[in-house]
């Protein structure tokens, strides 16, 4: 048992229901239904443009739906509109990864995950040294002091999962991860997802690291068009799809990406 | 050439001075304000409070500091709202200088990438705190080379309040000038004390501001809470061996977080 992972009955983290948005008439959900259970990870797979972010997004409310229901830990926080009492304690519970890191460049690593916890009421010294524990965490106390522009994307990405893990979330949204990272630091990024997996912690990523989604994801979810279009086990989406657009963007991927793999 | 018995007036040209040094305090300060009020009337998504934040700063900027301060001291006196010297004086400094500093502030917050905020929202933080600890210190970074600009040429400026004998240096080298008549050699140690108060101040904003861009922690809580996490990391490093398999040398790695 480590300091993420909390030890709630409830299975369900994340409850999703008949989630539509749509921008400037352009329906880009259309109807998601989701639920996401304590302790596994969910890849999120798909095209570019299919809405992949905009549901992670709607997730922690910084998007709002237009219609549908999300709960987090079972406690809706969106109704048809926005219920939860107050956003912020809400998006303390959902932790969010950005493709492009966002750190706080005028602070250094260690500052960056202290900062979040320090604005909650968390007491310094508590916020310092869990800051410093989240740090180990991600193997980066020797970059403690540095500031972003002095990190590699790799290591920025890294203090960037510290950060979202300091406000003890029960969920962390990782919105492609990797996709602006080498592959070196994309290893080392996926490492410390896996053993955030390993310790329990419940994870939603959208990803186009598909041997990492089949290692490690309880469930991959195809979203194409705004839908969802198949869900299931690892092995049985990514391997044996049951729906034709399922295979066609497994096809057109693995040929693209042969290269790289 | 120099025949003026300075030591006579010496009283006159340090009260000139720490006249000087007043109005570009008050006047700078009061203009920081107001331009911080004006820059985020200016962003906000309201039209009531954008349009005459455009407007102040449009009128502003396109009229002479003189006639705002003339319009301030005798303008207003005639119409019954008599300012004394300092009053009108500051004033004017600040209405004045708050347009450019708007500007200036308005640019500066506007090219803090919008992720940050994002991020900031993203964890949880309130849009007060948004503000005050993602926004405004990156902000400050960008605007500080233009406002340490717009400092010392507020203090230079400070001279033509000579035109209401606002009693700062330059009125009091009037005052010595008609004294004496040696207008040449007052106005000369006038414009050097002028310049004996500019260049450090600018060297200084300058070497402020390169100790800004290079990441020196400024703020005493900042200063304290990375001792305190230097000290943890240290007593940690310590304590525990380097018994790592694959990491490389420097990365130290506990399989748990805390025991
Ligand atoms: N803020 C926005 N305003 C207008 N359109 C948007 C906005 N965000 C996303 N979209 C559109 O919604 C669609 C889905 O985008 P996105 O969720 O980013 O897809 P994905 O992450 O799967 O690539 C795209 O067509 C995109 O252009
Ligand atoms: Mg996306």
């Amino acid at each position: 048992m480590t300091e993420v992972t909390e030890n709630r009955t409830a299975t369900d983290v994340l409850t999703i229901a008949g989630l539509s948005k749509s921008f400037g008439g352009r329906l880009v959900l259309d109807d998601v239904s989701l639920s996401v259970h304590r302790s596994t990870i969910t890849a999120i797979i798909g095209q570019s443009g299919g809405g992949k972010t905009t549901l992670l997004r709607c997730l922690n409310l910084l998007e709002r739906p237009d219609r549908g229901l999300i709960a987090v830990d079972g406690e809706p926080i969106f109704d048809r509109r926005v219920v939860c009492r107050d956003l912020p304690e809400l998006r303390r519970s959902v932790g969010m990864v950005f493709q492009r890191f966002n750190l706080f460049p005028h602070l250094t690593a260690v500052e960056n995950v202290i900062l979040a916890p320090l604005d909650a009421g968390v007491p310094e010294r508590e916020a310092v040294e869990r800051a410093v524990g989240l740090l180990r965490r991600v193997r980066l106390t020797h970059r403690a002091t540095a500031y972003p522009e002095q990190m590699s994307g790799g290591e920025q990405q890294r203090v960037a999962i510290a950060r979202a893990l300091a406000l003890r979330p029960s969920v962390l949204l990782f919105d492609e991860p990797t996709s602006s990272l080498d592959p070196e630091s994309t290893g080392e990024v996926l490492r410390v997802m896996r053993e955030l997996a390993g310790d329990g912690m419940t994870m939603v990523l959208v990803t186009h690291e598909l041997s990492f989604a089949r290692d490690v994801a309880d469930r991959v979810v195809f979203v194409d068009g705004g839908r969802i279009v198949e869900e299931g086990e690892p092995g049985q989406v990514l391997g044996n799809p049951r729906e034709p657009r399922t295979r066609e963007f497994l096809t057109h991927f693995s040929q693209s990406h042969q290269s790289k793999e | 050439m120099f025949q003026v018995p300075w030591s006579e007036y010496s009283v006159d040209l340090w009260e000139g001075l720490l006249k000087t040094l007043s109005y570009t305090a008050v006047g700078f300060v009061g203009a920081a304000l107001l331009g911080l009020a004006v820059a985020l009337m200016r962003l906000s998504p309201a039209r009531p409070l954008r349009i005459p934040a455009v407007l102040y700063t449009e009128v502003f900027k396109n009229v002479p500091l003189l006639a705002v301060i003339f319009l301030t001291y005798f303008g207003l006196g005639s119409i019954g709202l008599k300012l004394d010297a300092f009053q009108a004086g500051t004033l004017s400094l600040v209405i004045f200088y708050a347009a450019y500093l708007s500007e200036i502030f308005r640019s500066a917050i506007n090219g803090v990438h919008g992720g940050q905020q994002e991020a900031a929202e993203a964890l949880g933080m309130r849009r007060i705190s948004t503000f005050g600890k993602v926004v405004f210190p990156q902000a400050l970074r960008l605007a500080l080379p233009g406002t340490n600009t717009m400092l010392v040429d507020l203090l230079k400026s400070t001279s033509l309040l000579v035109t209401i004998s606002a009693a700062e240096l330059m009125s009091q080298g009037r005052l010595i000038t008609s004294a004496t008549f040696r207008a040449l050699e007052v106005y000369l140690v006038i414009a050097a004390v002028y310049f004996v108060l500019c260049y450090p101040l600018s060297q200084g904003l300058l070497w402020f501001e390169r100790r800004i861009q290079a990441g020196t922690p400024l703020s005493v809580g900042r200063r304290r809470r990375l001792r305190a996490a230097k000290a943890l990391l240290d007593r940690k490093m310590s304590a525990q061996e380097m018994s790592t398999q694959e990491m490389s040398a420097q990365e130290i790695t506990t399989p748990e977080v805390r025991a």
